[in-house]
């Protein structure tokens, strides 16, 4: 049997080793050329709560998880219960026979069940049953035809160096041991092929990866955080790779000092960066604050999880689009942008560091869990695209002696001259209060309000520079689509599905969220005879900015989702369609 | 020009009698002795009275948040290690909000000077407790006496790793300016707490109360600031508040273990071209 697009979940308990096997898989499958992107459905917690990775594969471009699953792979039968109801009805289940189960066969369905003593092997053969891990993946590769050389040399890849000779020989004789004993239970007729297609210039990352990487070679050299999920990641890959290129990362106290210390290295002239996520940037918004008044550049990668407060840490949602837009206090410009893919997590926060610089206020990376802690297949990232553009800064020779520099000078875009601090004529003050061009403190009410303009006209100026939406489908459609982050994957798939059904839709994914484009929302609104905002939170946050700011000419209808999944593949499309022939 | 004036700015608003005069004239001496050009100093102020320092003392200034002067400093100071850091808090800045900031700075061990202008009380507010207030003080915020025991910077700054520790007194410029001294040329993280009345909302710790209740560890010459035991035993006699330099230790500063080969980061010529970023990529194919 063939298969073009295919969602293997492994599934078991915290601390199983799931995330290795999974991972494992997704490089497998992007070696032979596939198009991979792994969902992680992960509790908070370290060992005992079940927990689920599922890996999908597909011929063609895919830009999310897929919510039905071909292939459940399960440790223990409480898995296997508890997303038997994900598993396709002709699908199939392999799970531990060392655990007796019974599935009702109403349950069950047509689903293939394989029962393989996987755990046992393991601790028979190493005494060990960690080992399972690699057993499990010697049993798919038998079902999904891999190829033995390619498994062979991406686990040498992964341990050879870090764990030497040996335990590459045991995970290599672990996924013969698997490979043998499903070759017992699982006929040819059951097998999967999966089609092969050349893998050059591809990646397999992750969103937290793809931002750490984009902020290195946007030349982003100190970064300071604080750990929190999902956002941790940027600061631990940071930590393994700045100081080969002269940089530093520092893990803060709180995100209070994070955002204070990446606020005095730029200040200093260094590319600086944080990284957090919901409860970590409610901390922020003073820094956020400070930075806004004294237009100091500060490039934040904000990664949402589940609130509000603690929440679901290791889950995603879009529940905080405005905080990331509204936090902090006072009136001051901020610019807040958002990945539409994994790919694009790279090459905006390679841009972030130029609109931070040029319009030297704090620019925001909004992103979510889903792709902060998921893998995709990308395009090699093409590295010549990334420019720096430090916007204001001006050297000595362009300083006058004897003058005062105005650091905050009025000017018609509303952006000052900056020097980095050490240059003789550049001395200048950067003031909290309220202060004049020079930058030391002026409260008087003509000053407050002209430098309150001069601020907030930044925004203006930004605007265009700012990325544009991703627009897809039919120019002409009458049904239009907006949505931000990680609906992209959702949408994408439900305007493929529509068209299918004859039903012809355009898409408008925003990458800006603030300011916001409000004339290209207008008109795109404005050419649909109904338009759907999609949204992964409860009290519609995009729905209410576009309300209330674009004022369309005709009703906007809001699908949100807040349980904390992705949306499925007919979900969308289901809602949709009822909405149109009510 | 060999005069304090290339330091000066703004004429001081600070009310009369204030210690902040003192420690600013100190600061100014200091710098000149030391031969620090005014571009090459970066002054961090927190909020509070000692926060408006900046408009005093010609010279890069940032005038942040209350309590964060030292997470400010230390992105300056680790952006650009040429740079002469100072960060000036008051005992609310330091002790109250920034209270954790303060801890992690010590043991981090920058090298940055940080005076924190200690008047025991929250001037600026016009008069709150703060967190050096004595038990019993009585203010706006306290007006049956505080309930709570004060800190003492010192003695926390000592226990979390200090390398140096001392104490002024704003009624003492010439002992101030030498402690500021020998704080600028020591490598790491030189603390001073200064006692520093504050005439208008702190009618009890006068310049007088501190005269009597002070004693100068520097006119000792029996005492050694080199030894911690000495030092813990000293600060925990409480018949007089210490001042004078009470702990130094050398070990590397936080710039020594964590900065790269090259010249200062703030400097680096950022151009991709420049860099060899390939192997990057390695781990993603």
């Amino acid at each position: 049997m063939v298969k073009k697009d295919l969602s293997i979940m492994i599934s078991g308990r915290a601390g199983d080793g799931i995330l290795f096997t999974g991972n494992l898989l997704a490089k497998i499958f992007k070696r032979k050329g596939l198009e991979v992107f792994t969902f992680r459905d992960f509790p908070s917690n370290i060992r005992g709560e079940p927990t689920a990775y599922t890996i999908r594969a597909s011929e063609e471009k895919i830009f999310g998880p897929s919510q039905e699953i071909d292939i459940l792979a399960a440790f223990d039968c409480e898995s296997v219960l508890r997303h038997l109801n994900k598993v396709n009805y002709n699908g199939f289940v392999i799970c531990d026979s060392s655990e007796q189960i019974k599935i009702d066969s109403t349950l069950k369905k047509k689903r293939k069940i394989f029962n393989i003593p996987i755990k046992r092997l393991a601790r028979e053969s190493f005494g060990r049953e960690i080992f399972k891990n690699v057993i499990i993946l010697g049993v798919l590769s038998h079902f999904l035809r891999l190829e033995f050389n390619l498994i062979s040399k991406i686990i040498e890849e992964t341990f050879l160096q870090k764990k030497g000779r040996e335990i590459v020989e045991k995970n290599l004789k672990g996924l013969n041991l698997g490979k043998n004993e499903a070759k017992k239970l699982i006929k040819e007729i059951y097998q999967i092929t999966l089609p092969t297609k050349k893998d050059k210039n591809r990646l397999l990352i992750t969103g937290d990866e793809a931002m750490a990487l984009g902020a290195l070679i946007a030349g982003c050299r100190f970064f300071s955080g604080y750990p929190i999920c999902p956002a941790s990641e940027i600061m631990e890959w940071l930590a393994r790779k700045l100081p080969a290129y002269n940089g530093v990362v520092v893990q803060t106290e709180d995100e209070i000092a994070a955002i204070h210390m990446v606020f005095g290295a730029s200040y200093a002239g260094v590319r600086a960066m944080t990284a957090t996520s919901g409860p970590g940037f409610s901390l922020m918004s003073e820094g956020l604050s400070l930075a806004g008044m004294t237009e100091i550049p500060i490039v934040i990668a904000y990664v949402q999880r589940v609130g509000p407060s603690t929440g679901m840490p290791t889950k995603n949602e879009q529940g905080d689009l405005l905080q990331s837009i509204f936090s902090g206090h006072g009136d001051f410009p901020s610019i807040v942008i958002s990945p539409a893919t994994i790919e694009d997590c790279f090459y905006l926060t390679g841009e972030a560091f130029n609109f931070a610089d040029k319009f030297q206020c704090p620019v925001i990376i909004l992103t979510e869990q889903l792709y902060g802690q998921n893998y995709q297949t990308v395009k090699e990232f093409d590295f010549t695209k990334i420019k720096i553009d430090r916007g204001k800064l001006i050297k000595s020779e362009n300083l006058i002696k004897d003058k005062p520099f105005l650091r905050y000078k009025i000017t018609k875009d509303g952006i000052s001259p900056r020097v980095i601090p050490s240059l003789e004529r550049g001395i200048h003050m950067v003031e909290g209060n309220e202060h004049e061009e020079t930058g030391y403190r002026n409260e008087t009410p003509l000053i407050k309000e002209k430098m309150t303009q001069k601020r907030m006209k930044k925004l203006e100026t930004a605007l265009n520079y700012l990325p544009k939406p991703i627009f897809s489908g039919n120019e002409k459609a009458e049904i239009g689509i907006i949505g931000f982050g990680s609906t992209f994957g959702p949408i994408q798939e439900t305007k493929k599905i529509l068209i299918e059904k004859g039903l012809q839709t355009q898409t408008m994914h925003l990458r800006t969220l603030w300011p916001l484009q409000i004339e290209i929302l207008k008109k795109f609104i404005n050419s649909k005879k109904i338009v759907f905002v999609i949204e992964y939170n409860f009290s519609g946050q995009l729905y209410f900015l576009l309300r209330q700011l674009v004022k369309p000419s005709i009703e906007l209808k809001n699908i949100r989702k807040f349980n904390s999944e992705p949306f499925s593949k007919y979900e969308l499309v289901e809602i949709i369609e009822r909405e149109i022939n009510p | 020009m060999k005069t304090i004036n290339k330091y000066k700015l703004f004429e001081p608003t600070w009310c009369p009698g204030c210690g902040n005069y003192g420690i600013l004239n100190a600061l100014m001496r200091s710098a000149l002795e030391l031969n620090l050009e005014p571009h090459k100093i970066v002054i961090v102020s927190g909020i509070g009275c000692s926060g408006r320092i900046n408009n005093y003392f010609k010279c890069y200034g940032i005038h942040g948040t209350h309590g964060r002067p030292l997470p400010i400093a230390s992105g300056v100071k680790l952006a650009n290690p040429e740079l002469s850091v100072f960060a000036v808090s008051g005992d609310g800045d330091a002790y109250s909000i920034g209270m954790s900031h303060f801890l992690h700075t010590v043991r981090r061990n920058p090298d940055i000077v940080y005076l924190v202008v200690n008047n025991q009380v929250f001037a600026l507010t016009r008069g709150q407790a703060s967190p050096t207030s004595n038990l019993g003080f009585i203010s706006v915020s306290t007006p049956y006496g505080t309930k709570e025991y004060p800190i003492d910077g010192i003695k926390l700054a000592l226990a979390a790793g200090g390398t140096f520790i001392a104490r002024g007194f704003s009624g003492n410029i010439p002992q101030l300016v030498r402690l500021i001294k020998k704080a600028i040329k020591h490598r790491g993280f030189s603390f001073i707490d200064i006692l520093s009345p504050c005439r208008v909302h702190n009618k009890v710790q006068d310049y007088n109360w501190y005269r009597k209740n002070i004693i100068n560890l520097d006119e000792d010459p029996s005492y050694d600031f080199g030894n911690k035991q000495k030092a813990w035993e000293r600060i925990n006699t409480f018949e007089k508040i210490p001042t004078g330099l009470i702990y130094v230790e050398e070990k590397p500063c936080w710039e020594d273990l964590i900065l790269g080969k090259e010249k200062a980061m703030s400097h680096l010529d950022l151009k991709p071209e420049k860099y060899d970023y390939n192997p990057l990529l390695k781990e993603f194919y």
